[in-house]
């Protein structure tokens, strides 16, 4: 145990002494931050209103086009089910669904608008842009001789809880992925080709440890550099850049522990592909740049073709970035997001069984 | 040079007999038959078609350095690895501090220091860390501050291991080597690629390792090292073992003859020198004279006896007479090597 220790706290020592690597990682993930954070940071001047046309008709056409025209709001047009979860998601402040029979609205039934708002996070821009709203529809009914017949009649705005999530608390969640990906796959891969390469393995067994210690005591110590970098990537997100979460950051930190058993065991998989630790570093890139930009870390993937998604559905990245955004950007609870966690399990048993066969000492 | 041979060797000896003496420490797995610590038999390991080591079988007994001589890929590495545990023999046997490698190569690793080919040092450790981090792989260490002092590292204490000289990393490794303070040490080729001032300053460590009573295996392909160095030497070519006992006796028997090279003032014919006890050939070029013989002693006798050259003076008429003794200058005398004794049993030099 003494030896285990002995070995795992060098490989911590040293990886945090890599300038380099510690670039690469929580470097670059701070980094991200940054540039992102000033990027999209901020809401802007106008307020996003979600509308549904739910009647398709030459005349609710038209108010949309009357609102698209006001000033200070921000338009977006989709189906009911999309808009209701963009309000949830804090993405629209307001939303205003035209329903049926808006333009056959007569003496009887008036032309009806259903409006819903947020009734936490974003509580006053919503109510803002209902008063807008509303007195778009006093000049729109005025304007289509609408007067006289009961006009159009905007149903009381209905509270909907939603989460105003701002770019920097859907960042931290993406980059604590990234750094559980970059971090967990370097670290593990490039130090034990290295140390192979190097024929420091070699001569650790030349010692009396055993060959399960070595290795082991090599994996854990990857595996704790990550952690202290997750650490430090949080303290610095919260603390710094003051980004807000909600969840428990205990489920947070199981899906950061299985998500680095994933990636730590593709890193240790690596190592049975290449003899260097030039190539281990190229490897490593290779592998982990292309699944930082295709499992929706930066941006959403909602809207990429349904190939690409088949894609993103069979990278485990994807699966931890939507645990860490369910919980900490949704404060979703642990059955949400079980089916990610169990992921993440799976690839990373598969990932240690077939490098624990394929790994060469030398 | 024979005589500083001789003395060197009586002290060795000297110095063997007076370990063999001491009590073992208790560690010791009571009396090691006949002193061996090491014993192969018929060792064979191939890698693919090549047979590496091809039924190599020799004994090493407590105290000595014993040394494994040949060019590159002779097998001598690969032997090392079956004997440190790092590789299994395919056939044959190896015993190690009398416990067969096969059986338990953990009981024998935790009693033998290894210092392999290559520098094989963790990145970003400093050199003290280093010596920790091996001291806590066994169950009884040797305190750091006493490897540092003892193998001049202290002043590189708390420099990165890849910052070192070749020199110091060669210390470095032997300090990790001795770590566990081993009866055993395994050395593959400890000085290569040194300087030689470096490769001086190591051979004195060795010497002092030895010292203190341990067994010292060593591989090396430089025939000076091994000559200085080992005890006993074994010459391996093409995996197998083809020559093995001291350095004097392989010396006295592959390459017996000594060369005596000087300058006479002026020529004088080579059926002088030819006619003196003891020389096999003379060589005459000019002034230049190469005389070939197995009785060095001998032979210089009488070329420094001024009636060597007395005798012969009057038949020539020529009045050389006593002074072409006392002429005789810029003498060299050149006795057979390792080298030369490598040549004689494969045909081929150490390094081509």
């Amino acid at each position: 145990m003494t030896a285990f220790r002995a070995i795992a706290r060098n490989v911590v020592r040293s990886s945090f002494r890599n300038r380099t690597a510690l670039l690469f990682t929580i470097g670059l993930a701070v980094f991200f931050m940054v540039i992102f954070g000033v990027l999209f940071g901020g809401n802007g001047p106008s307020v996003r209103v979600g509308v549904v046309d739910q009647d398709r008709s030459a005349l609710s056409r038209s108010f949309v086009q009357q609102l698209q025209r006001t000033k200070g709001l921000e338009i977006e047009t989709g189906s009911r089910a999309d808009e209701q979860d963009r309000l949830q998601h804090g993405k629209v402040a307001f939303l205003a669904v035209l329903e049926r029979g808006f333009a056959a609205a007569g003496p009887d039934h008036p032309a009806t608008i259903t409006a819903y708002q947020s009734s936490t996070d974003t509580a006053e821009t919503g109510a803002i842009a209902g008063e807008v709203v509303a007195s778009t529809a006093v000049g729109f009914a005025v304007q289509h001789h609408l007067v006289g017949t009961p006009g159009i009649v905007i149903r009381p705005p209905q509270g909907v809880a939603t989460n105003n999530v701002r770019a920097i608390d859907f960042l931290l969640p993406s980059m604590i992925a990234y750094l559980v990906l970059q971090s967990g796959i370097n670290f593990v891969a490039i130090g034990l080709v290295d140390q192979r390469a190097r024929k420091v393995l070699r001569r650790f067994l030349a010692t009396p440890l055993r060959p399960a210690q070595i290795l082991g005591a090599n994996i854990v110590g990857g595996a704790l550099t990550v952690f202290i970098q997750i650490v430090v990537l949080v303290a610095v997100g919260l603390v710094v850049f003051g980004a807000r979460t909600h969840g428990s950051w205990a489920i947070a930190a199981l899906a950061v522990l299985c998500g680095t058993a994933t990636f730590v065991g593709i890193g240790f998989l690596l190592t049975s592909a290449v003899r260097t630790s030039e190539a281990a570093r190229g490897l490593a890139a290779l592998v982990a740049f292309p699944m930082m930009f295709l499992s929706g870390i930066f941006f959403p993937i909602d809207t990429a073709p349904k190939v690409f998604q088949d894609i993103v559905h069979a990278l485990p990245l994807t699966y931890l970035s939507d645990a860490l955004h369910s919980v900490l950007n949704d404060g979703a609870g642990l059955r949400t997001v079980g089916v990610d966690l169990v992921v993440l399990l799976a690839w990373a048993v598969g990932c240690f069984a077939i490098a624990t066969a394929r790994f060469r000492w030398e | 040079m024979i005589a500083a041979w001789v003395v060197r060797k009586l002290r060795r000896r000297a110095a063997r007999a007076r370990m063999e003496t001491q009590p073992r420490p208790a560690a010791q797995p009571g009396p090691v038959a006949a002193g061996a610590v090491i014993t192969a038999r018929s060792l064979i390991k191939r890698y693919g078609p090549v047979v590496a080591v091809d039924g190599v079988s020799f004994e090493v007994v407590a105290g000595e350095i014993f040394g494994i001589l040949g060019p590159n890929g002779a097998g001598k590495t690969t032997t090392l690895d079956i004997l440190e545990g790092l590789r299994d023999s395919e056939a044959g046997e190896a015993r190690v501090l009398d416990v067969r490698m096969s059986t338990a190569a953990r009981a024998v690793k935790a009693r033998i220091g290894v210092q392999l080919q290559a520098t094989a040092l963790p990145m970003f450790t400093t050199v003290r860390e280093a010596i920790d981090l091996f001291g806590a792989f066994y169950a009884s260490r040797r305190p750091t501050d006493e490897l540092l002092a003892e193998f001049d590292l202290g002043e590189k204490a708390a420099a990165y291991c890849t910052t070192l000289s070749g020199g110091q990393l060669q210390r470095l490794s032997l300090a990790l080597a001795l770590v566990n303070d081993p009866d055993l040490v395994f050395l593959d080729e400890p000085t290569t690629g040194l300087d030689p001032a470096a490769r001086l300053s190591l051979w004195a460590v060795i010497e002092a390792v030895r010292g203190r009573g341990k067994t010292v295996v060593m591989t090396t392909h430089y025939m000076e090292e091994a000559e200085r160095l080992c005890d006993r030497i074994a010459v391996m070519d093409q995996g197998r073992i083809v020559a093995l006992d001291t350095p004097a006796a392989l010396i006295a028997r592959y390459a017996p003859g000594s060369s005596i090279d000087f300058e006479v003032a002026r020529p004088i014919g080579e059926s002088v020198f030819a006619t003196i006890p003891g020389v096999d050939r003379a060589e005459v070029e000019g002034t230049r004279v190469r005389l070939s013989t197995t009785q060095p002693e001998l032979v210089l006798t009488r070329v420094f006896d001024p009636s060597t050259f007395s005798a012969w003076a009057p038949a020539a008429g020529g009045g050389v007479g006593v002074a072409a003794g006392a002429a005789v200058h810029d003498l060299r005398v050149r006795t057979g090597t390792l080298e030369d004794v490598f040549v004689a049993i494969t045909g081929r030099r150490l390094r081509e």
